[in-house]
């Protein structure tokens, strides 16, 4: 028997892809997302991080395999209903149109006839951005625009989130904060969480950690027995060690083979 | 923005609708009409005003549209050939003869060159199940390259009178107008409007990307070919009732984006109604200041309009799609 926590919302059985016939991108991938979890999908450029995470959420459709949200096959959801139980956040943001910060996060209304509980000023201030709701888009900062878009999802009110690099281009700063805010609304919420990442460091600090090559899972589990030196070296082709500080938090460590 | 800004815009058109039935190389008193007023009025005036502002309405629409399935600032209804395939269409109707049959015979003709363009677009625009905004922009350009090589082909060794009235029809002729054609464009005009409004939010969720509508509940490729069947109808049926006319497509919707805003649930129906009154304005003016002479209403639309683009582009600070 599952718990509540424990319950798998995401499954990916024997999940294969190409994007050529013939060509498996991706190859026999299994695994679960339970309920309230916080998942980060660790791999180098083009492992297929991003690919796992299209599949997931429906834009690609496996050609092997099955996926099923909430114990049911993901392509028996019509549209709208998928879009209330799952959220998929692109990496590239590079949005150009005048929206006002208001009128994108009201979008997360759409797949609904009566509107769920989240209002949009709720959703405005839970990200912090209450003075700007009436600014455009188009004069946000990368972070800003990220944490917009977040606030949509929150509006969506979907209970999975896949976000693809949320973290990329973002300065240090932006990457703590919305790790922050992430994890108050996974805590808030319990909104489970997969997450695609290419920073080791960051990854060690997640609960659960999905480690990918050549679209194959090498392991998966909680940081200390999946990012290993070892398992790290074969995903990255790099020599990479995990090293600890005095204070007990771990690092990545590499060595310039060239 | 608010209703009342939105009732304010509906009583411009209806001021616009009105003034320009009055006004023109013959300017008519509503209150004291004659016979030969009220023939002007009913036989030439109305039709062509109703004409302008149906013309006006589908254009500026499809542009937004456009331009927001496209996801390119630069998209406007000809863009995707219809112009050139109509033009191509019509001209080989003039050429046969069959502008003596009916008056119906050419506007007919090129709403089939319109419809058959717009099909063949999106025959080449189609792959992998859907249709793709880069492949329909490519197929649009290139096709509008072959249609006008061909056209500007027989315009060069066909006869005068044909060439005039080709010309006519290229550059836009309101002169044309007639009630026959009306309750046809109008049909077809409000069918094309009623599903592109209808399919607003799906239209603001493409602009953010296919994955992003995915999404929020869209199906991306369902969704596009609804919206792109709205613009071909509509601009087809433009282009049948008085040829094209260039400018309004392209900048209406941009001008609306600037002082209402990138939501579509009101950007179609404003460009719709800034369009029609715009046209009307243009038509009104390029019938009366050279009077007797004509003016065609895509020159003064472009002289118009441009400035105050131009003149919003510095005042504003965002550019948008």
């Amino acid at each position: 028997m599952f718990s509540v926590h424990n319950y798998p919302i995401l499954e990916l059985n024997n999940v294969s892809f190409s994007y050529e016939r013939g060509n498996n991108f991706i190859y026999n991938l299994n695994f679960s997302a339970g309920n309230g979890e916080f998942i980060g999908f660790l791999g180098a450029n083009g492992s297929g991080k991003s690919t796992i995470l299209k599949l997931a959420s429906g834009i690609l459709k496996p050609s092997h395999g099955e996926i099923k949200l909430w114990g049911k096959s993901l392509q028996n959801y019509s549209n709208k209903d998928r879009a209330k139980l799952l959220c998929y956040l692109p990496q590239l943001l590079d949005i150009n149109v005048p929206f006002t910060v208001r009128e994108l996060v009201k979008m997360g209304l759409y797949p609904y006839d009566i509107p769920p509980l989240m209002t949009i000023e709720e959703a405005i201030a839970l990200v912090g951005l209450q003075e700007k709701s009436e600014s455009y888009i188009t004069t946000l900062s990368g972070g800003e625009r990220r944490r917009v878009f977040i606030a949509m999802i929150l509006v969506q009110g979907a209970g999975l989130l896949l976000l693809d690099e949320p973290l990329a281009n973002l300065d240090i700063k932006y990457q703590i904060e919305l790790l922050r805010l992430l994890r108050e609304l996974k805590e808030k919420k319990n909104i489970s969480i997969l997450m695609a990442l290419h920073d080791i460091n960051i990854a060690l600090h997640f609960e659960k950690v999905l480690l990918i090559k050549d679209g194959t899972m090498l392991g998966m589990g909680n940081p200390e027995t999946v990012l290993t030196g070892n398992l790290l070296s074969k995903a990255f082709d790099v020599n990479i060690e995990i090293r600890k500080h005095d204070s007990g938090r771990s690092y990545v460590s590499y060595e310039d083979t060239n | 923005m608010s209703k009342i800004k939105f009732l304010f815009l509906i009583s411009v058109l209806v001021i616009t609708f009105s003034v320009s039935l009055f006004l023109g190389p013959r300017i008519i008193n509503p209150f004291e009409l004659n016979g030969t007023d009220k023939e002007i009025l009913l036989m030439i005036r109305l039709p062509r005003v109703i004409v302008a502002t149906l013309m006006g309405m589908a254009l500026g629409a499809s542009g937004a549209v456009l331009q927001g399935i496209l996801r390119n600032p630069l998209a406007d209804p000809y863009i995707l050939g219809i112009s050139s395939g109509s033009a191509l269409a019509a001209t080989l109707g003039l050429l046969s003869g069959m502008y003596m049959f009916s008056n119906f015979s050419i506007p007919l003709t090129a709403f089939i060159g319109a419809s058959i363009v717009s099909i063949l677009v999106g025959l080449f625009g189609w792959k992998k199940g859907g249709l793709w905004p880069g492949r329909l922009l490519l197929a649009g350009i290139g096709l509008s390259f072959l249609f006008y090589a061909i056209l500007m082909l027989i315009i060069s060794i066909s006869a005068n009178e044909v060439t005039r009235r080709a010309l006519l029809w290229i550059f836009g002729d309101l002169s044309i107008a007639e009630w026959s054609l009306i309750p046809y464009g109008f049909l077809f005009i409000l069918a094309g409007l009623y599903i592109c409004i209808s399919r607003a939010k799906a239209l603001n969720a493409l602009m953010l990307g296919d994955d992003f509508a995915h999404s929020l509940g869209f199906s991306v490729h369902r969704e596009r070919l609804l919206l792109f069947a709205s613009v071909a109808i509509m601009t087809s049926a433009s282009v049948s009732l008085g040829g094209t006319i260039g400018f309004i497509g392209l900048i209406i919707p941009h001008i609306v984006r600037f002082l209402a805003g990138a939501d579509n649930k009101k950007l179609i129906p404003l460009s719709a109604l800034c369009g029609g009154a715009f046209l009307c304005i243009a038509d009104m003016i390029g019938r009366t200041i050279m009077s007797p002479a004509e003016i065609p209403s895509g020159i003064i639309t472009a002289i118009i309009g441009s400035p105050y683009f131009l003149y919003l582009l510095r005042k504003k600070d965002v550019l948008s799609t």
